[in-house]
């Protein structure tokens, strides 16, 4: 079947000219923050590196509490390339969160979630948190001391929210301690329930954003003289992003593949000095500015709801950015999302080197 | 008495030759389980490395040719559309 004749077929059973002239006519406006339109792009290649390079590793890794950290060993050792795509895996994970992260503060400084595009927000902040869960699940996946020091640490943390941390813990954990169940449910909710759920969200979450159009800051609204076509313009830089992410990923993972450490005991107590995943070393530093006793009460539980309201108050940012909504400048809100970037990017600093 | 007194003697000194003997032993032993503990999650022969270094370079070059592609289409592109000869003409005739 000649190509003419492919396109023809598809063409009397679908509406492709529909598509086509819908991306024809798509327009991207040019602006001094039109960089942070890249970084969804961007978020979404990787994300797709990390489903491919995880489907990879998941026809060899055993999860099952005695061959699980050994599995590991031998996708590293003993499989041909298997070295190679653990560390694109752990790499592109990292890069992930990171550039997410980027495009999160970037949507928020911009006042991108402002009416009436509460619902991509939303949908992004539903993803942060997925991808979060996502790093700690496969971390955990290692099986060795350290993941599971800091799973325990983790769902502890979680346990401690009154009301419903306590089931939130047990249901985490699939018991009262971690344990081979706990690596079981982790790794069904990493190579299962986590990507059904991101697959349904980033479709809603594009689908949104191919409908309300791209967002203009509002200090910018007025300036904007020039629009330049998504199709082929904005996909090319598109490309070429995602070939420098993808040199940068390969780069460091050949030069820095991430190491494996001792198996995981159970009994044995955790190893000093342990610190969690750099997405996790703002709470790890806030908790640490609580003591242990405040007024009778438990500090870190304190310390958990004064977190949970905080990240709360973020998720509801463009509900309650009511001047935003209007189309008027609101530096209030400005300063509010300020706040929020320098504390993580400090947090996270002070977290690392100390 | 006296026999069972040497006896006893002579077995706690048996006993320390034995953990004299045995305890570098051990210590080495336990050097050999830290140093297993370290895997390796790079190939370590010298032909492997090379080859992915190698294969590392030709990736880099490979993309540098791409992007540079690309970059090439863009600007043809934008000139394209600069003139403004992309755009479709209304009413314009059929040739068929």
């Amino acid at each position: 079947m000649s190509c003419q004749r492919l396109k023809n077929w598809f063409n009397e059973r679908y509406d492709f000219e529909g598509l086509r002239s819908f991306s024809r006519h798509k327009l991207v406006p040019v602006h001094k923050y039109g960089i942070l339109y890249y970084t969804g792009g961007l978020t979404l290649f990787l994300f797709a590196l990390q489903f491919i390079t995880g489907m990879v590793l998941a026809f060899y890794y055993v999860p099952f509490y005695e061959q699980a950290h050994k599995s590991i060993i031998e996708i590293v050792t003993k499989l041909n390339m298997g070295w190679f795509f653990r560390s694109v895996h752990h790499w592109g994970a990292q890069l992930a969160i990171g550039v997410l992260f980027v495009h999160v503060f970037g949507t928020l400084l911009v006042k991108a979630y402002r009416k009436p595009r509460e619902i991509i927000w939303i949908t992004g902040f539903i993803l942060l948190a997925i991808s979060i869960f996502f790093g700690l699940s496969g971390y955990f996946l290692l099986w060795d001391e350290r993941a599971f020091a800091a799973v325990r640490v983790a769902t502890g943390g979680a346990g401690n929210l009154p009301v419903i941390g306590g089931f939130i813990k047990s249901f985490l954990r699939g018991g009262i301690d971690v344990t081979g169940e706990t690596l079981v449910r982790f790794y069904a909710f990493h190579v299962c329930v986590l990507p059904l759920f991101t697959i349904f969200l980033i479709g809603l979450h594009v689908l949104l954003v191919q409908y309300h159009g791209m967002s203009v800051p509002v200090s910018v609204e007025k300036d904007i003289k020039k629009h330049e076509p998504f199709f082929p313009n904005v996909l090319y830089k598109d490309f070429i992003i995602w070939l420098i992410a993808l040199v940068v990923v390969v780069t460091i993972s050949v030069l820095f593949p991430p190491e494996i450490g001792k198996k995981a005991d159970p009994l044995a107590a955790p190893p000093e000095n342990i610190k969690p995943e750099w997405y996790f070393l703002f709470l790890f530093q806030t908790l640490k500015l609580f003591p242990g006793d405040i007024m009778g009460l438990n500090g870190e539980m304190i310390a958990i709801i004064l977190i949970s309201i905080a990240i709360l108050f973020f998720l509801l940012i463009p509900f309650f950015d009511r001047k935003s909504a209007r189309g008027e400048k609101s530096p209030v809100f400005t300063w509010i999302g300020i706040f929020y970037t320098a504390y993580f990017v400090i947090m996270t600093v002070i977290g690392f080197l100390t | 008495m006296k026999n069972v007194l040497m006896l006893a003697i002579k077995t706690i000194n048996n006993v320390i030759k034995c953990l004299m003997i045995s305890m570098p032993l051990l210590f080495l032993n336990v050097m050999a389980v830290g140093a297993e503990e370290k895997i390796e999650v790079f190939p370590q022969a010298p032909y492997d490395r090379f080859i992915i270094y190698q294969a590392l370079i030709i990736f880099w070059i490979g993309i540098i040719g791409l992007i540079v592609i690309l970059k090439m289409k863009l600007k043809e592109l934008e000139r394209i559309q600069d003139m403004g000869i992309d755009r479709e003409e209304k009413d314009i005739p059929f040739l068929d």
